[in-house]
């Protein structure tokens, strides 16, 4: 159980420096996305590498503009790992919202409009197809 | 006796939504809904029911990814070494 955590995070960091010096904008040696290559619909996650990328250079504006779906999935694993870390630490049971009955249904509609707002080929909805 | 939420794996099912595999993705977030309105409702057995439903989709989406990665990895050293032969395609 502990070879699985550890050969994780040497996975993570390995993938951290790759996204941090290559940009997947300019290279195609990295994997697409199967729905894009197959049928040219942008799926909720497409542009996530590209985002990764921004992220990692500290470039805000420019994860919004790949996949603004990227920042609130980032917002939402952060809002989990401090509240779990805050009650590990504290011994505190402070509420997470995660396991509130409505969290999942807001997010699976929230991905879904994303969806099909990003599809739409023209202004504004073409903003927050990939770029 | 107020028993444990099961685990929902919400959080891991928008990983996968976002970085691979959409439709595993919202399979996971469905049965996370699932356990979080089950679970809410004094259905213990069926919000436990639903979690071990929730990591089966996440892990079969780990799994696409893997063999989605792999696939294209394969893919594209076996067009490396037929353009190292010269040929044409």
């Amino acid at each position: 159980m502990k070879l699985k955590y550890i050969g994780m995070l040497l996975l993570a960091i390995v993938l951290a420096f790759l996204y941090f010096y290559i940009n997947p904008s300019e290279v195609d040696f990295l994997p697409k996305c199967p729905l894009y290559l197959t049928t040219g619909v942008y799926c909720p996650g497409c542009g996530s590498q590209r985002a990764t990328h921004q992220l990692l250079n500290f470039n805000i504006f420019g994860v919004f503009q790949q996949n603004a779906l990227f920042v609130l999935g980032l917002l939402v694993i952060g809002y989990h790992f401090l509240i779990s870390v805050f009650n590990y630490f504290f011994k505190k049971n402070k509420y997470n919202y995660i396991y509130h009955p409505k969290t999942p249904i807001a997010l699976l509609i929230i991905i879904i409009v994303f969806w099909i707002l990003r599809n739409i080929p023209h202004y504004p909805f073409n903003l927050l197809a990939p770029k | 006796m107020e028993q444990r939420q099961p685990k929902n794996y919400l959080v891991e099912s928008i990983l996968v939504t976002i970085f691979c595999c959409l439709p595993f993705g919202i399979a996971g977030i469905v049965f996370a809904s699932q356990v979080n309105s089950k679970y809410a409702s004094g259905d213990y057995e069926g919000a436990k029911k639903a979690s071990e439903d929730a990591k089966k989709w996440m892990n079969w989406g780990l799994i696409a990814g893997i063999i989605v990665v792999v696939l294209y990895l394969v893919f594209l050293f076996a067009l490396g070494g037929l353009a190292m032969l010269g040929g044409d395609f």
